[in-house]
């Protein structure tokens, strides 16, 4: 140990060149790289954690290192908590491989790629399109006072098509993304810019449907937003330490339907992928919810000392930022049930699809999210298009809700903000049905 | 939840990322960008040099007590470069980069569409200081930790609320912006910021204070935090039905900021993304409403001049319910023929200036808008999944309670309001008396007529 005082400490450093590419309305507003390297360096002190960050600070000089974790042990001496870390198995799961590295494309080809995107867009109609890439290369290397060391590279890149339609002071939109890591997913993605043209223009003629209490059919990605923000965000450590969690002390209660499993698992393949968490653990799965039974929290290494009840590993961090307890890839479980059935057990009621976001507020066990567009579904059948739907609920209420689970599973991929700090998720689900469902909506009928 | 988005430099609202930089600035130090211009100008015909270094130290609560100190020191550099019309970028934090990072932006410029370009300002005056630094902001630990302690003597006063979380932030940071006609700006800015979060049963109350200025008021922070969580517990049901609701400044920058502020941007309009576009000039908005932005206001966004170093100004976009102006910056003005409004901002150092608001201050005729019976509502949930084009909105209501005789009465439980934010503003039911700074914006209270309020 370099100074006395500090029971450990660890450095992450982030070396990143994230490229964009930017078509609005057929002219390219922007393309190009930039580039950073941030360090975040923990020290835990006698009570507990001072942070250091910084932007280029290489952790090889043992002077510099020296130097920093003097400044973190000083800043540690403010605590008053106590912080101790629960034991964890570090390691490093290998990478996906990519199909297609998009660092080894030209930009000038995916500038292309993503102008017939955006052109398969304007259908008539459409008054405006607007696409954009994305593409992040992270090499990451982490190591504490344990002697752990970790090195790994990872690539995410993905686009956005938003196509905006517009008819006598009406204006509607719709928007697709893709994102990936596993490769440059750029290529014939022409028919997902149709789709966002042709359903904006279908939107503007599309009725504002009457908010209330009614049943409800979540499309996957809709149904994954909701485990997402409705039980993951509750789910997580740092959150129950705090008090400021729904879930607080329901470890072992049944809290939904038997069919009812919610999993959050970092080592999925999938866009929340991590090799290693943000504190050198080895990941591994977690099912938070088990045949409707609360079965563990997600935590870091803190959390687990503090709370118990799952595993350590679940630790993420922003680059420059201090790692803080997150979702990888969280979804609802397969039910046994065809989308057609779930239909028409719905019988009268409506067909949510796609997501525009949601926030959760899980202390007081409230979400709030919005899709993208939806159908009434009467007699067991989506009938018409509708547009500006959102669901709220409160979340314990809303699991005992879930009533029929499909067996069409399907992953999602997103951004999560936490704490000012934003980190690749992705969310899955069957199609679910939800009994009494809060539909907002401003509508008249 | 506590701010919509930051104001143009990327210093840190209260809870967010504060822009990272180090002090290993041995390869260029701030006020020599020179160099990186000299090298520019022989592959473009224009560069510009946007650097920023900056430190913060924040502090925060776990529960009631300090579990972490953290500090940040953070250096940028933007370049952007302009050759035959194509505009192009880059930025680095590595100061040693600063080769690598120009002929990124050249290698950008070249991809992009050229335009109509008539050049980036030269030297000149500016309009007059902005109220942006206190001296009094020295970031350490000891004054983070000083106003954790004091929003803890404040929620003392509500014994039934417990504190799940809080932060304290102090920051200091320096801009200069350079360019290749001779244009060199620096200026200094402070923060100062805290936030609290509390739980009585599962009641939940949050509240924050932020500033350029030392004069933030921890002690009323967490009396408020207290009190709403305190307050809103045992809400009862409302029926569903309509409804007027007044909206608290913290929840009219939230359906604000995600709806009306990307239609006043010029980019947004000419692009046909705007449902602003066609009423320039017509009064689609409520006669008692004027909204402006106007830099030189003490607020979080005040500056003397704007991402690409045009001299800020204030910009008057309703006045009196009249639609007058829509912002732009240099890029989007000698693109359709309009001039810049001075709206150039950043998110931090990296990527391009884009059109923005400085401080947006919403004005007009003030009333009592508290006297008659209306539910209100401190904060919502989910108002960036509002639809921007059409303005329409349903989101959830933080600590909902009625209101009668400018006093909060019983809390709601639950409930989510659903209208369209658009057609809100074009007939107000009133604007309240009272002003608040919110990330970068100053704002009063809102009522709203009959909104559709769907309880549980």
């Amino acid at each position: 140990m370099a100074l006395a005082g500090i029971r450990s400490f660890d450095i992450r450093r982030v070396r990143a060149a994230s490229t964009h590419v930017d078509i609005d309305n057929g002219v390219v507003e922007s393309a190009g790289t930039s580039f950073s390297d941030s360090s975040v360096i923990r020290v835990l002190g006698p009570v507990g954690w001072g942070v250091v960050s910084l932007d280029h600070f290489d952790p090889a000089s043992a002077k510099d290192r020296d130097a920093v974790l003097k400044r973190g042990l000083a800043l540690a001496r403010i605590t008053e908590r106590e912080v101790n870390l629960a034991p964890a198995p570090s390691g490093l799961l290998p990478v996906p491989p990519l199909s297609e590295d998009p660092r080894t494309v030209p930009l000038e080809e995916k500038t292309v790629l993503l102008s017939a995107i955006a052109a398969a867009a304007r259908v008539e109609g459409v008054a405006s399109t607007r696409a954009q890439y994305t593409e992040r290369a992270e090499l990451v290397s982490f190591l504490d006072s344990s002697g752990h060391e970790a090195t790994y590279e990872v690539v995410r890149s993905g686009f956005s098509v938003l196509a905006v339609a517009s008819r006598n002071g009406v204006v509607q939109m719709a928007r697709e993304s893709r994102h990936s890591l596993t490769g440059l997913n750029l290529r014939h993605q022409e028919a997902l810019g149709r789709e966002a043209g042709e359903r904006a223009v279908a939107l503007l003629a599309a009725p504002v449907p009457k908010g209330g209490r009614m049943r409800a059919v979540l499309d996957p990605e809709l149904a994954g937003v909701f485990a997402h923000e409705a039980v993951g965000h509750a789910s997580e450590g740092d959150l129950v330490l705090e008090g400021s969690s729904v879930l607080q002390g329901k470890v072992g209660e049944q809290i939904g339907a038997e069919t009812l499993t919610i999993v959050d698992d970092p080592t999925l393949p999938e866009f929340g992928f991590e090799p290693v968490d943000a504190e050198g653990v080895l990941p591994s799965r977690t099912e938070i919810i088990s045949r409707g039974r609360v079965a563990a929290y997600l935590h870091n290494r803190e959390t687990m000392a503090a709370l118990g009840n799952g595993v350590p590993g679940h630790a993420r961090a922003m680059e420059g930022d201090a790692p803080i307890v997150r979702m990888s890839n969280t979804f609802i479980e397969n039910g046994d049930a065809s989308r057609d059935e779930i239909l028409e057990e719905c019988g009268e009621g409506i067909l949510l699809i796609g997501s525009r976001g949601g926030q959760v507020d899980p202390g007081r066990g409230v979400f709030q999210f919005n899709a993208e567009y939806g159908y009434r579904v009467e007699k067991g059948s989506a009938t018409t298009l509708v547009r500006d739907v959102s669901l709220s609920g409160e979340i314990l209420a809303t699991l005992h809700d879930i009533i029929l689970l499909a067996k069409d599973r399907a992953m999602h991929q997103g951004y999560c903000g936490k704490g000012g700090q934003t980190v690749p998720v992705s969310d899955g689900s069957p199609h679910v049905l939800l009994d009494r469902a809060v539909v907002g909506g401003a509508g008249s009928e | 939840m506590c701010s919509w988005t930051g104001p143009w430099w990327g210093v840190p609202a209260v809870s967010d990322r504060a822009i990272r930089a180090g002090k290993h600035d041995r390869a260029i130090r701030a006020g020599e960008p020179d160099r990186v211009i000299r090298a520019g100008e022989r592959l473009a015909d224009e560069v510009e040099v946007f650097l920023v270094e900056a430190r913060s130290v924040s502090a925060e609560l776990q529960r009631d007590r300090v579990d972490r100190a953290e500090e940040s020191r953070s250096w940028g550099m933007g370049i952007r470069v302009i050759r035959g019309g194509c505009i192009g970028a880059s930025s680095t934090s590595d100061p040693g980069a600063w080769e690598r990072c120009l002929q990124a932006a050249v290698d950008s410029a070249r991809l992009a569409t050229p335009q109509e370009w008539k050049g980036l300002p030269g030297p000149g005056p500016v309009a007059g200081e902005a109220p942006c630094f206190d001296p009094a902001v020295v970031p350490s630990p000891e004054a983070a930790g000083g106003i954790l302690g004091r929003m803890l003597e404040g929620v003392a006063a509500h014994p039934d609320a417990r504190v799940t979380s809080g932060s304290a932030t102090l920051s200091r940071a320096t801009l200069t912006l350079s360019n290749s006609h001779g244009l060199e700006r620096t200026m200094e800015r402070t923060e100062c910021g805290c936030s609290l979060e509390t739980i009585c049963g599962q009641s939940t109350g949050s509240e924050f204070d932020q500033s350029p200025f030392r004069d933030i008021d921890p002690v009323k922070v967490g009396e408020q935090a207290g009190f709403l969580a305190v307050h809103s517990a045992g809400g009862e049901a409302v029926a569903d039905g309509r409804y007027p609701v007044i909206l608290s400044p913290v929840a009219v920058a939230q359906l604000l900021g995600y709806i009306v502020v990307p239609a006043l941007s010029g980019r947004n309009v000419h692009a046909g993304r705007s449902r602003l576009a066609p009423l320039l000039s017509t009064r689609c908005m409520d006669p008692a409403l004027d909204l402006r932005d106007d830099p030189f206001a003490r607020g979080l966004g005040a500056t003397a001049w704007d991402a690409e170093g045009v001299p800020s100004r204030r910009i008057d976009f309703v006045r009196e319910g009249m639609l007058l102006a829509f912002a732009y910056d240099l890029k989007t003005a000698y693109r359709y023929g309009k001039e810049t409004t001075a709206s150039a901002v950043r998110g931090g150092f990296g990527g391009s200036p884009s059109i923005g608001v400085h401080t947006l201050v919403l004005d007009g005729k003030r009333s009592d808008i508290t006297r008659d019976r209306a539910l209100y509502v401190h904060d919502v949930v989910g108002a960036h999944t509002a639809n921007p084009m059409s303005g329409d909105f349903s989101v959830e209501c933080q600590n909902p309670a009625w209101m009668e005789d400018g006093i909060l009465r019983e809390p709601v439980r639950k409930a989510m309001i659903a209208g369209n934010f658009f057609d809100a503003l074009a007939d107000l039911g009133g604007i309240g008396p009272d002003s608040r700074m919110v990330g970068n914006a100053i704002l009063p209270s809102l009522r709203l007529k009959n909104l559709q309020v769907i309880g549980a």
